[in-house]
């Protein structure tokens, strides 16, 4: 389990003159769900593309299972990328086909493999059809097909669940599911944060080209530091230098608090500004609240309450 | 009612056509490209001028045997030929080359044809050498009528029989020029027919978003190579397809359908022109190739690839600008540059190597230009494509791609995070 299938070592990459990434490490383990995490422009797709031979890192070393990933060993890997898309003019059953040729699969076994997997998501009937005349959602089906052919050994999922409808988002859990009950590893990059703490072991936060936090969702969680305590009540709820406020509707808030702040003095405080507790809990803070805290003041779309409380 | 909002419409349409660069460089490199080839012709034209005048008193050196007795050496003299002991003999110098021409006047011209034996010089040129025996025949009917006016009312052309030789063999004449003649209608067919395929095969992947998965699983060279070479067998196979209806026809139905007669057994297949025309045609099959699928390459979409699509296919017609001169005139500036000049050198290759023009160093120039030019290209498409297949929507700066490492995106890269 502590294997590491990738390993990315000092990775540094310059567009032009401006460096998107610059001296980034981490280990993604043989066997684990690893969640790659950043905003819009924090170098995760640009990461995955050099990690895959698609751009040329300008420093640093790049290496699945110990060594630089070539198009040769294309058929241990299924990459959805986040610009994703088949070839639209072709009949189903022969775009599979072909990605199964390409992934190292021959003829045959990648047109029966391909059945099956139609048949699976019932799409049986369409295997003949040209593709561009499926829905977008079975779209997304076969383009899922294409991606676990031949058994990966690791899945990269760049914003996997971009633009699937309920359903798909569904299939593609359960596929994430089977694969690593096979023993894939799983690399996912995207902005879906209960995803992430449902299925990953241990995750990268990345901004402008550098990490961040990286681990076990627990330690990132301990390394932000702080608890949510979350209360339902009526009056509101006044600013403190205790807490922050995260959340603030009519009768509930979430308040952001440090480690070692009792929650009782809290309640106290609160009680005493008139505000009346109804019940309360406490939870370690979500990985939704350590990337807006981490990306909200980098792109100012914090919440009022947040902006105040980093001020 | 109808009308309704339909000046906003041309107007935006229209603007949003002509304000965009591609659109200027598309339209305007028909008009740029037709006055180059009027300042080629032109100064073509001057230089042939003089190379008329100088042809007229120029010498090719000529033999000739006269059993009619008409023609006095002085006569011959006037044309620079002397006499050759015998028929053999004259023969045998053109053929080792000693001499140019070799004219047989026979005892009866009203009645026998004048054997013109020559060095092979291409179809249109070897024409020279029965004009010159045509002429000299004239002049000494003229001086024996002793009137130019009475030899007109008098005269009739002497039938003359040229065969021409080239390197000691004979020239096989017309239908010696026909065969490698197709391989210029194999070029343009192909052209034209896969032209647009040549030009969507990158940009198929791009616009589908194929790129990225494709590219995990093969190299780019090896993608790029596999497009030429399938677009070479398939036009191979269109142009079995397209013939074959006429094949067939003309071997199985050629009594119960109207095909002209054409006697197939006539033409001759040279081994150098077809194996000439062979390499020109896969070289410039090849370069053409490479170079739509680079401009496939950096561009997003099929319709901003257009433009260039038909500056592409506007220059293998330039060369028919200049035709007549390539017929007439195979050493004008105007057909030398169209000869070498990478994307109109097929066509006037083509053409001159059918016509019997086309030297052997000038053929072995063009095959090489060719050739070179397509694996340049050929390198040049790879890197564009590794660069240039992940820009989904703007086109690629090719400045920017060749100074970039190896599959580095410049800073108009499309990376999203």
């Amino acid at each position: 389990m502590s294997e590491a299938l990738v390993h990315i070592n000092g990775f540094r990459m310059d567009f032009g003159d401006t460096t998107v990434i610059r001296d980034l490490s981490f280990d993604v383990h043989r066997g684990e769900t690893f969640g790659f995490l950043g905003s819009n422009g924090s170098g995760k797709t640009t990461t995955i593309r050099a990690l895959l031979g698609i751009y040329q890192p300008t420093a640093g070393t790049l290496h699945i299972d110990g060594k630089p990933f070539r198009p040769e060993d294309g058929g241990r890997l299924g990459y959805l990328p986040e610009e994703r898309g088949l070839y639209k003019k072709e009949k189903v059953i022969d775009v599979m086909t072909y990605f199964g040729r390409l992934k190292g699969l021959d003829r045959h076994a990648a047109r029966t493999w391909s059945l099956e997997y139609l048949e699976r998501v019932a799409l049986a009937d369409k295997a003949g059809a040209q593709l561009d005349k499926l829905s977008g959602g079975q779209q997304q089906k076969v383009q899922l097909g294409v991606t676990i052919m031949n058994e990966p050994e690791l899945l990269i999922l760049d914003e996997p669940t971009k633009g699937f409808d309920p359903v798909n988002r569904r299939l593609l859990m359960d596929i994430i599911g089977e694969q690593k009950t096979k023993g894939a590893t799983v690399v996912m990059v995207t902005h879906q944060m209960e995803e992430v703490e449902r299925l990953c072991d241990r995750v990268i936060l990345l901004k402008n080209g550098t990490a961040e936090a990286y681990g076990t969702i627990d330690d990132v969680q301990n390394q932000f530091g702080g608890r949510v305590l979350r209360l339902r009540h009526s009056g509101p709820v006044p600013p403190s230098p205790r807490y922050t406020v995260t959340v603030s509707e009519r009768n509930y808030s979430e308040l952001s608090i440090a480690d070692d702040t009792d929650e009782a003095d809290i309640l106290k405080e609160l009680i005493a500004a008139g505000v009346t507790v109804r019940s309360f809990t406490t939870t370690k803070i979500s990985l939704e609240e350590i990337f807006i805290r981490i990306y909200g003041a980098q792109n100012q779309v914090a919440t009022s309450n947040f902006e105040m409380a980093e001020a | 009612m109808a009308q309704h909002n339909l000046s906003t419409v041309i107007s935006f349409e229209f603007f949003r056509t002509v304000g965009k660069k591609r659109f200027w460089i598309g339209t305007l490199a028909v008009p740029f490209i037709m006055a180059v080839v009027f300042g080629l012709l032109y100064a073509s034209n001057t230089a042939t001028d003089s190379a008329a005048d100088a042809q007229k008193s120029a010498e090719f050196s000529i033999s000739y045997t006269d059993a009619s007795g008409l023609i006095t050496p002085e006569q011959a003299g006037v044309f620079g030929a002397t006499t050759a002991a015998s028929a053999e003999e004259g023969l045998s110098a053109v053929r080792s080359g000693s001499v140019d021409a070799f004219f047989d006047f026979p005892a009866d011209p009203a009645t026998e044809a004048v054997k013109v034996y020559g060095a092979d010089q291409g179809l249109f040129e070897n024409n020279k050498y029965s004009a010159v025996a045509q002429a000299m025949l004239t002049r000494a009917v003229d001086a024996r009528i002793g009137s130019a006016e009475l030899s007109t009312l008098a005269g009739t052309e002497a039938t003359v029989d040229l065969k021409t030789y080239r390197d000691g063999v004979e020239a096989g004449g017309f239908m010696s020029a026909v065969p490698p003649l197709f391989f210029l209608v194999i070029f343009y067919g192909l052209i034209i027919l896969l032209g647009g395929q040549m030009l969507s095969s990158t940009l198929e992947e791009k616009e589908n978003r194929v790129t990225e998965m494709i590219l995990t699983t093969l190299k780019p060279t090896t993608l790029i190579s596999g497009k030429v070479l399938a677009l070479f067998a398939i036009g191979l196979l269109q142009m079995v397809i397209f013939s074959s209806p006429v094949v067939i026809g003309y071997l199985f139905f050629r009594d119960q359908i109207n095909i002209p007669d054409f006697n197939l057994s006539a033409l001759v297949f040279e081994p150098v022109p077809m194996i000439t025309g062979f390499l020109i045609l896969v070289g410039g099959f090849a370069l053409f190739t490479n170079t739509l699928v680079a401009i496939g390459a950096i561009m997003p979409t099929v319709k901003e690839a257009g433009n260039y699509m038909a500056v592409m296919i506007a220059l293998i017609f330039v060369p028919f600008y200049a035709v007549s001169l390539i017929f007439s005139n195979p050493q004008a500036l105007i057909v030398q540059v169209f000869t070498y000049f990478p994307f109109s050198a097929p066509v006037t290759a083509l053409l001159r190597n059918g016509l019997g023009s086309l030297g052997a160093v000038e053929a072995a120039f063009v095959i090489a230009i060719l050739y070179i030019g397509a694996v340049l290209m050929f390198f040049l498409a790879v890197r564009l494509f590794q660069y240039g297949s992940i820009s989904y929507a703007s086109r690629v700066n090719i400045k920017t791609a060749l100074s970039s490492g190896r599959r580095t995106p410049g800073i108009a890269g499309t990376s999203k995070s």
